[in-house]
């Protein structure tokens, strides 16, 4: 038996290939869809990897220091440093703000990490060009999608930043694409007023009578600088040395020093839990729509097709042909649009659609092979349609009516 | 036959398929988590590092004077402004004496009335060495008691008394009254050094507690940069070493510097370590005091050894170590990581030899024994 | 004559019920004998497009008895065997257009019956072959149906009708859209056919040109068939 189905394609192969590229556009959008979605899982678990911690150790009961702000004093390392089990800390602090280079403004997620060397927790841990920083002070590494190049000079608040490395995927849990900066730095930056709101500051303090007394010369130049320095940072990382247990050491850090300590599941809870789920609805929402609307078209075009065919399709069972053969004509050929879509789609959401979206777009090869799957199921639901019709034909029809 | 019934038309349809095709299994495995990840590499090489240091100070004065008035009272004038220099011992601004003249003159009355005082003691002493010399020839001729010679010499010793209290009364009014002439000289506010006037806390009018300064001094030779370094970074630091400094107002120009000291006492609160940092040459213009400056001081070089760049080094499951390139795949070689210069190469001390190839750059993180393509440059990384 | 052939007895075909009741076949009596061709011929509404369905096994009869060779296909309204398959192996059929399937070749297109009988494709396309070879169209066996002129069309259409060498074969006006020449030239071909495979043929027509060409014609009217003997037909 020859495949009726295949004869037919060939045979009227154009106008398969043309609806089959539209089909495709629409499945590579939805396979695009997909993969922004796992983009941001996958953000927020490269924020994690990035940060090479096992514990985060944040403000008594926050989110910290990715979902909600939180505020440690910077000494807040030394006692953790002394526990059993951990075998490095380090403090970070994370701000989202805008950045400027020139006249051009980036929002960015500033990252302050601690001196030390590559590998420290939260340091970038891979680059693409450039170095990894060396001076303690106004020297920063930028992911790519930043768009600023080595040798830039950024200005965060009112200091100046060489930009000495580039490195990818690292953005916070927003999208926003990151910038590290020393630690120091970044403690400024992120409480630092502008000059103006300094100068309003001194100017109250001076007026107030109980900070500026005559009989304590230099009361008031200390409350000033009391005021304008800032021992706060957003998080104390801790890598866990091998053999010990983070939830048992965790528990330890919360009961003993009133702490609030994630494990790297329940931090991935938090991002992937909270920050995203929003976001994940909708995409959700939009994965629905996308395919019904694939749906319908697949089985307009399927449907149209059998119409035209009409005539053929009485012949054929005049002349004997199961209804099974026709059905399986029909649906071999929604199949084969389906295919083709796929085809497209695939190659568009890659080549295309991926590498312009301004965010991270993972396309997972699971998730191919279940849209895949997704796809065939509703060609062939859709050709349902179409196969009703085709099985009410009456053969009668073709001798002469 | 079905191949042979292949017409143009199913050519045409397979010169659409087949690229589609390929392209389909080009983009399944060569892009997204399959495919192969993008490095760069270096070669380790032997050579000799400059490492240094690098942090931030703020231009200070090594002495700063803060003149002011040693009593209470109201200033009358001022007489240096803020940027002036001044000569040792220069007037710089007077105190109001305000009764001072009278303090004086009455100071100077009760000298004189116990100068009155002393010469009524001497002669009251004079008539009574008289009577006891006169009672004392009596008795010897018995003309007189024994008991009556006695009074007057015990009048006579009270007299002398009398006159060393007068005397010693005088003294101290005298003493008062040069006292009080001194402090004369104390409202006047005089330069200690030759040096330049930085502030000027009060005005004329003012009134001030004694130890309120009133103008600072510094001397212009004496600053120097106190320069702050991060514990973590800091090893090698010493007195010595020499050093360049960039003014946050002059970015463009280098001073050279020389580590005077380190200090003793390190930052326990921002966990720095403080050094000083003599200008060689002072600059000029004289640099505002509290100005910025950044520091690089110059650690002594490295011998020569192998070589990498800090964006090589990674951290892998506890250890620090660089992805060496086996037979084309990556395998992570723990390293020592020795001294570092601030071009960001660092110097292995254990764990790699000159020669061998390492990953530098990747387009996201390694794992053991992964697909890799080696490029000469990563995507997008291109300088502007 | 003996057992072949198709005959029909009192064949009855309504449709509707009761006072709506329309009874489009009255009874029918019909014999064609194997190797014969007879002319079926009928004004509209006459219940001529019933009968062709009757025979074709599209639609079942009311009443009546129906016979192929030697089997029944309905006995007084009741359907014995599977009509789909009965039309697969045992009736051609040939229209009016050609109604071949575009998107299959000339070889494809004759091929199907046999294929859909369960031959092979190499066995079902070697009797394609013999058949356009037969009916002279075997140069345009690669061609599409488009690709064909419309006597061309006709033949491959006759060849599929015939190719399973169904005992009976009813062909639906295939004259009426050629010209006179075609015509008799496709009637010709029928009775050739009709001698080489000992097919009975029923050839629907109001065709001027070619009833004379029928030894045996059954007319049709207000749902009754008469027979008439032809005398003195012209020879094809």
């Amino acid at each position: 038996m020859i495949s009726l189905a295949g004869r037919d394609i060939m045979h009227a192969w154009g106008k398969f290939v043309f609806t089959g590229l539209g089909l495709g556009l629409l499945i590579g959008v939805t396979l695009s869809m997909a993969g922004i979605y796992r983009g941001m899982v996958d953000d927020a678990k490269v924020l994690l990897d990035n940060s090479g911690a096992d514990l985060w150790v944040v403000q008594k009961d926050t989110l910290g220091p990715y979902a909600e702000s939180s505020s440690l004093y910077e000494d807040t390392w030394r006692p953790l440093r002394g526990l059993p089990g951990v075998a490095r800390v380090a403090r970070v602090t994370y701000l989202t703000m805008q950045v400027r280079q020139g006249r051009r403004e980036v929002r960015a997620m500033v990252t302050g990490i601690e001196a030390g060397g590559p590998g420290t927790p939260g340091w970038p841990p891979y680059l693409v060009a450039g170095r990894q920083i060396t001076r303690g002070h106004y020297e920063a590494v930028v992911d790519l999608a930043t768009g600023f190049a080595l040798g830039d000079r950024l200005e965060i608040r009112r200091n100046q930043y060489t930009v000495v490395g580039l490195t990818r995927r690292m953005v916070s849990s927003g999208g926003d694409p990151m910038v590290f900066i020393p630690l120091k730095d970044a403690q400024e930056a992120q409480f630092l007023k502008n000059n103006e709101a300094i100068l309003q500051q001194r100017r109250r303090t001076a007026e107030n009578p109980s900070y500026n007394r005559p009989q304590v010369p230099g009361l008031l130049e200390a409350v000033i600088a009391s005021q304008s320095s800032n021992p706060s940072v957003n998080a104390v990382l801790v890598q866990i040395a091998a053999g010990h247990d983070p939830q048992e050491l965790a528990e330890r850090i919360r009961r003993w020093q009133r702490l609030t300590v994630y494990t790297r599941g329940q931090m991935e809870e938090i991002l992937v839990g909270k920050l995203i789920a929003t976001s994940a609805r909708q995409i959700g929402m939009f994965l629905v729509i996308l395919s019904v609307v694939s749906a319908a078209i697949v089985a307009f075009i399927i449907y149209t097709l059998t119409l035209g065919k009409i005539r053929e399709i009485a012949v054929l069972k005049l002349i004997g042909t199961r209804n099974r053969t026709i059905a399986a004509m029909i649906i071999q050929q929604a199949i084969a649009l389906g295919g083709i879509g796929f085809v497209v789609g695939k190659i568009t959401a890659t080549l295309l659609m991926a590498p312009i979206f301004p965010k991270y777009v993972l396309l997972e090869p699971l998730d191919s092979v279940r849209g895949f799957v997704a796809v065939l199921v509703i060609c062939v639901l859709s050709s349902l349609i179409a196969v009703r019709a085709a099985l009410r034909v009456d053969p009668a029809e073709a001798i002469g009516g | 036959m079905k191949i042979l019934s292949f017409g143009r038309k199913n050519l045409a349809l397979l010169a659409v398929l087949v690229p589609l095709l390929l392209l389909f299994l080009f983009v399944a495995f060569r892009s997204g988590p399959l495919a192969p990840v993008k490095v760069t590499v270096v070669t380790v090489e032997n050579r000799g590092l400059a490492p240094a240091l690098f942090g931030l100070g703020t231009v200070e004065s090594r002495y700063t004077h803060k003149i002011g008035p040693t009593i209470s009272g109201r200033i009358r004038q001022v007489t240096v402004q803020v940027g002036d220099l001044v000569e040792s011992g220069q007037l710089l601004g007077e105190m109001d004496p305000v009764d001072f003249e009278a303090r004086l003159k009455a100071q100077a009355a009760v000298l004189a009335r116990s100068e009155a005082l002393l010469a009524e003691a001497g002669a009251r002493v004079a008539h009574a060495r008289r009577e006891a010399a006169r009672y004392e020839e009596l008795w010897q001729a018995h003309a007189t008691s024994a008991e009556l010679r006695e009074v007057r010499r015990q009048e006579l010793l009270l007299a002398q008394a009398g006159l060393e209290a007068a005397r010693q009364e005088q003294a101290r009014g005298r003493a008062e009254l040069d006292a009080l002439a001194a402090r004369r000289h104390d409202l006047r506010l005089l330069a200690p050094i030759a040096g330049l006037v930085v502030a000027r806390h009060a005005e004329p009018g003012t009134t001030l507690v004694a130890g309120q300064a009133v103008v600072e001094l510094i001397d212009p030779a004496s600053v120097w940069v106190n320069a702050r370094f991060d514990q973590v970074s800091a090893r090698g630091l010493a007195a010595g070493l020499s050093a360049k400094i960039v003014l946050r107002s002059r970015p463009q120009e280098s001073l050279s510097g020389l580590v005077l000291r380190v200090e003793p006492l390190a930052d326990a609160v921002t966990e720095e370590m403080l050094a000083k940092v003599l200008f060689a040459q002072l600059p000029t213009p004289f640099p505002p005091i509290g100005e910025l400056a950044e520091v690089t001081v110059a650690l002594p070089p490295l011998p020569s050894g192998p070589v990498v760049p800090n964006a090589a080094i990674q951290r892998l499951a506890g250890q620090t170590g660089v992805w060496r390139l086996v037979d084309g795949r990556p395998r992570f070689t723990p390293v020592e990581v020795g001294g570092g210069d601030l071009e960001g190469l660092v110097q292995i001390r254990a764990g790699l030899a000159a020669g061998e190839r390492v990953v530098l750059y990747s387009a996201k993180a390694l794992r053991e024994g992964c697909r890799l393509a080696v490029v000469a440059e990563l995507p997008g990384a291109g300088k502007k | 004559m003996d057992g072949g052939g198709i005959r029909i007895q009192g064949l009855q075909k309504s449709y509707g019920s009761g006072d709506t009741a329309v009874q489009a076949l009255k009874g029918v009596d019909m014999r064609v004998d194997p190797g014969e061709v007879v002319g079926l011929i009928g004004p509209s509404g006459s219940g001529k497009s019933t009968l062709l369905k009757c025979l074709g096994a599209v639609i079942e009869p009311s009443a009546g008895r129906m016979t192929l060779g030697e089997e029944v296909i309905y006995d007084d309204g009741w359907r014995v065997g599977d009509l789909r398959a009965l039309r697969r192996d045992r009736i051609g059929f040939i229209f009016q257009a050609p109604y071949l399937i575009p998107f299959l070749d000339v070889t494809d297109n004759v091929a199907l019956p046999p294929m859909l009988a369960g031959r092979s494709n190499f066995e079902a396309r070697q009797r394609a072959r013999e058949l356009l070879q037969a009916l002279d169209v075997e140069h345009r066996a690669r061609a599409m149906p488009a690709q064909l002129s419309g006597g061309e069309q006709q033949r491959v259409a006759i060849a599929r009708g015939l190719v399973n060498q169904p005992p009976v074969v009813l062909a639906d006006e295939p004259t009426a859209p050629l010209d006179s020449q075609r015509a008799l030239g496709v009637i010709r071909i029928l009775n050739e056919m009709a001698g080489k495979f000992r097919t009975a043929i029923i050839v629907v027509t109001h065709d001027e040109k070619i009833i004379p060409t029928f030894k045996r014609i059954y007319h049709i009217r207000d749902g009754v068939t008469y027979e008439e003997e032809g005398e003195g037909r012209a020879p094809v």
